[in-house]
């Protein structure tokens, strides 16, 4: 029978304001979710440790804990799964990053809701209801499909670098609400969804790290519907209010023009009046050849990076 | 004191359609959850909520009530069931109008519609294989554009009875910060979902753990219809875990170990496509007869191929992997019959309303109108849910509204009082540990009240539930602290489950026939003579007490059922 060490976080706000850390072992069989090793030392063990979970079928997002630093459902995570990855070592559990503990694994998830509750998370359509279903064709739903998947369960918001500089950045999981409603043709608010998550703390402070897509259990994909918020930003010609969708577009100008990215033009374009009081700067560092030329690159084959762009723009 | 025109006690499908319905009445309405809504069981259900659209194939409400009726084994009451598929269409048309991503209709952008078992047109209308997720949400986020209210974690303990023996608010625990509060109300609805963690294996959630149901039964009122619970034809080996009914509505066979298509033996004219007590019990029959592997048979899908799973079953290839180690896309997968929904709940009329006690109400699962009889026909629970929800979460604000200004009678000492009972509880150092009596009781559930029952197996589990409910009262609670005491919740739930699980074994000993869920080896035939009848159980100084009361039929007569 395989055994296990588990190295747990524990933090109990009855007895100490110190968290620490707690291993416990346990002997079980091949097939065993994480969640049923939780609730096995609960039941067996430890009475006092506490972990938040209702389903244990990978849908109701209560579970989510980091296991050997990463976050997972703990419900769909074997126990075996996590020893082969670690070498055979305790499996850590910690509660998810970037909430505080109200005890051991369970988290304050209230600024993580009211964030969800800031985008406006609910269809606002134009006009009255039709007397029976709006007509939506299949292709217009599969749009939103991705993010109407989401089951809240903040794998993305634990896993966020953007959070864990700017504790105030709205996060993964509520923007890819917003893009299942901004998304959706029946909702009649597109132009001012774009500009609500353009605002601070918006789409444009996300970092591109990525985590929250490579973390989420559920295949909902949060950075791409960020992104995809960022081109409807673009669309209704609200991007350009804001430095991130200015940086944005600065890419995308020295790439049609040059092919590739032009950093002289990035400064300027991203922050066209901060960035005149950089100018003696700029040419202190010309001065002694630390800036890169002024005069723009021009790959061999333009024309191919503007097809490029152009199939680009025809997908979205 | 907080106080509410109304309170809603559980925040899934049922108690969110219910708050919204009052809201949009005019009333003051909070929702009252032990979870956070989002986290409820409703977001479990996989295939579909069934409506005569009409989209896929010309379908009417007419047929939607016959296929319930025939469904239920004539035991549902025929003026509700017309009512649940006469709101159908409007209720999906609500859902849609509120955001509710359906699949659609490949030509006609219309809500698509599947076949669902027991049903004969293609009526289930539905979101993938998640459903149950997305209309739960729909509704979240409706109470969050209405700003309901919510008390979130908070577990609710005890109904409140004021002079008249009505219901006057709630109990609740704050489970985060370990207090006790009254949290007055002119009308209460209960909508905490089934109890389908008396049994193990279960596809319910760990939260489905009847607390709306014994809150009443504890207040005297009664439950309905306990000893109907429905085990679903395939759910995974060992966790439990479901796999949707869509599946098979999709094209999914069963088959045994020999690779034998077993339901053309049972069920020659619907095949996997009967209602879920006959595939279960054909299930269960293969199994015993030695055609099973290793206690499970085999639900084929490799036929559909990979674009039709991927694009339909989405969660189920997900779940398959994830609990069965099996790609639904390459191999079939082993499924088992599993307690998945209880067709029986508190006794309530058409409006929701418990006639026991004036200003009580609920609604789903929790319930028992009665719409589902002895056998819920698959895509009829979410439509309760929402359809009752509804027609409850109004009746009880227009009772609300109606008060008279009688006053609401909840007073903090309510609180005070059961404060006390759980400190005593807590001091207790020593004593019998829950979750083993809660592993017994699931256990004894599963062996002795399962798909197939015999007079003498239910007297030996209402013997050894005797014994649990005993051993119950010195139950030690292992967390003394006040922070998110789960353990002392674990310990009220399983009280509960004991409680609830007496009223399913006295109902089913004493009911001496074979009625949809309910299938006796010792009387193998429906008795319409002597049981066309619900059953109805109340507690009274600890023991369940039976009464019986009429099935209401409208247009359907009792026929023989096959499909």
């Amino acid at each position: 029978m395989p055994q296990t060490t588990f190295d747990v976080f524990r933090y109990q706000p009855d007895t100490s304001d110190e968290a620490y850390r707690q291993k416990y072992e346990l002997e079980h069989g091949t097939d065993l979710t994480l969640l049923d090793a939780i609730l096995r030392l609960q039941n067996e063990q430890d009475g006092t440790l506490a972990v938040r979970y209702s389903c244990r079928s990978a849908i109701c997002g209560s579970c989510a804990c980091r296991a050997d630093g990463k976050t997972v459902l703990a419900c769909m995570t074997q126990v075996e799964d996590l020893k082969e990855q670690n070498g055979g070592q305790p499996v850590r559990v910690d509660p998810i990053g970037n909430f505080k503990p109200i005890k051991d694994l369970v988290v304050d998830m209230e600024p993580f809701w009211n964030k969800f509750k800031s985008v406006k998370p609910y269809l606002i359509p134009d006009g009255d209801a039709p007397e029976r279903e709006r007509i939506v064709s299949k292709e217009a739903m599969q749009k939103i499909y991705n993010e109407s998947k989401c089951v809240l369960c903040a794998a993305c918001y634990s896993e966020c670098n953007s959070l864990a500089a700017d504790p105030e950045f709205v996060g993964p999981a509520a923007f890819a609400w917003g893009f299942r409603f901004a998304g959706d043709e029946r909702d009649g608010q597109r132009s001012q969804r774009a500009k609500l998550y353009s605002g601070e703390h918006g789409i444009w402070d996300c970092t591109r790290c990525m985590y929250c897509n490579e973390r989420c259990p559920k295949g909902v994909d949060p950075r791409d519907a960020i992104e995809k918020l960022g081109g409807i930003a673009f669309q209704e010609g609200i991007a350009l209010r804001d430095a991130g969708g200015r940086h944005a577009k600065a890419f995308l100008i020295s790439l049609r023009t040059g092919g590739k990215l032009n950093e002289t033009l990035l400064v300027p374009l991203t922050q066209p009046i901060k960035s005149q009081f950089d100018i003696p700067f700029a040419l202190k560092m010309i001065s002694k050849g630390k800036a890169p030329s002024p005069i723009p690159h021009k790959v061999k084959k333009l024309d191919e990076v503007k097809k490029i762009i152009k199939s680009v723009k025809e997908t979205i | 004191m907080h106080s509410h025109d109304v309170i809603v006690v559980g925040a899934g499908l049922a108690g969110m359609r219910a708050a919204i319905a009052a809201h949009e009445a005019g009333v003051d309405v909070a929702l009252v959850t032990k979870v956070h809504p989002v986290r409820s069981h409703s977001g479990a259900a996989q295939g579909g909520i069934n409506a005569a659209l009409g989209n896929a194939t010309d379908d009417s409400t007419d047929n939607h009530t016959f296929d319930t009726v025939k469904g239920s084994d004539y035991l549902g009451d025929q003026d509700a069931i017309e009512i649940l598929c006469g709101d159908a269409p409007g209720e999906i048309i609500q859902l849609e109008h509120w955001g509710a991503v359906f699949s659609r209709h490949e030509t006609t952008g219309k809500i698509a519609q599947r076949p669902f078992g027991g049903a004969g047109f293609p009526r289930t209308c539905y979101a993938a294989d998640l459903t149950g997720l997305v209309i739960l949400h729909t509704l979240y986020t409706v109470c969050v554009k209405y700003d309901i209210p919510c008390y979130e974690e908070y577990f609710v303990t005890e109904l409140i009875k004021d002079d008249h023996g009505g219901c006057a608010g709630v109990v609740a625990y704050d489970m985060v910060h370990g207090t006790v509060e009254a949290i007055g109300a002119k009308a209460v609805v209960l909508a905490t979902g089934g109890a389908g963690r008396v049994y193990a294996p279960s596809t319910n959630s760990h939260s489905s753990t009847g607390d709306g149901m014994s809150l009443a039964l504890h207040a005297g009122v009664p439950l309905k219809d306990m000893e109907f619970m429905q085990f679903h034809p395939t759910t995974l080996n060992p966790s439990g875990v479901l796999v949707t009914e869509g599946a098979r509505g999709e094209g999914g066979i069963l088959l045994n170990k020999d690779g034998e298509r077993f339901m053309t033996k049972y069920a020659p004219n619907k095949l996997e496509l009967a209602s879920r007590d006959v595939v279960s019990r054909a299930e269960a029959t293969e199994i015993m007869e030695g055609r099973g592997i290793d206690g499970s048979v085999l639900l084929d899908l490799r036929h559909l191929g990979r674009d039709k799973i991927m694009e339909r079953l989405p969660q189920i290839r997900e779940l398959a992997m994830a609990f069965a180690g099996v790609d639904p896309i390459d191999a079939p997968i082993p499924i088992r019959p599993g307690a998945h929904y209880h067709m029986g709940g508190v006794h309530v009329d058409s409006w929701g309303a418990a006639p026991h006690m004036p200003g009580l109400f609920a609604a789903g699962e929790c319930a028992c109108v009665s719409v589902h009889g002895a056998n819920r026909l698959g895509g009829n629970s979410l439509l309760e849910a929402v359809v009752f929800g509804a027609r409850t979460g109004s009746a009880a604000a227009g009772f609300a509204q109606d008060f008279n200004g009688r006053g609401i009678q909840a007073r903090p000492e309510h609180g005070y009082a059961y404060e006390a009972k759980l400190r005593a509880l807590l001091e207790r150092a020593d004593g019998p540990r829950q979750h083993v009596l809660r592993d017994e009781l699931a256990n004894t559930m599963q062996e002795k009240v399962g798909v197939f029952r015999t007079g003498e197996e239910l007297e030996e589990a209402k013997v050894i539930l005797d014994r649990l409910r005993d051993q119950f009262k010195g139950v030690v609670v292992d967390d003394k602290g006040k922070t998110f005491n789960q353990s002392l919740i674990h310990v009220i739930e399983t009280g509960y489950l004991l409680d609830l699980a007496d009223t399913m074994v006295c109902g089913a000993i004493a009911r001496e026939e074979s009625r949809g869920a309910h299938s006796r080896t010792d009387f193998t035939e429906r008795d319409d003579e002597n049981w066309m009848k619900h059953t109805l159980a109340y507690q009274e100084d600890d023991e369940i007490r039976l009464e019986y009361s009429e099935v209401t039929f409208t247009k359907f007569e009792p026929q023989v059922r096959s499909y």
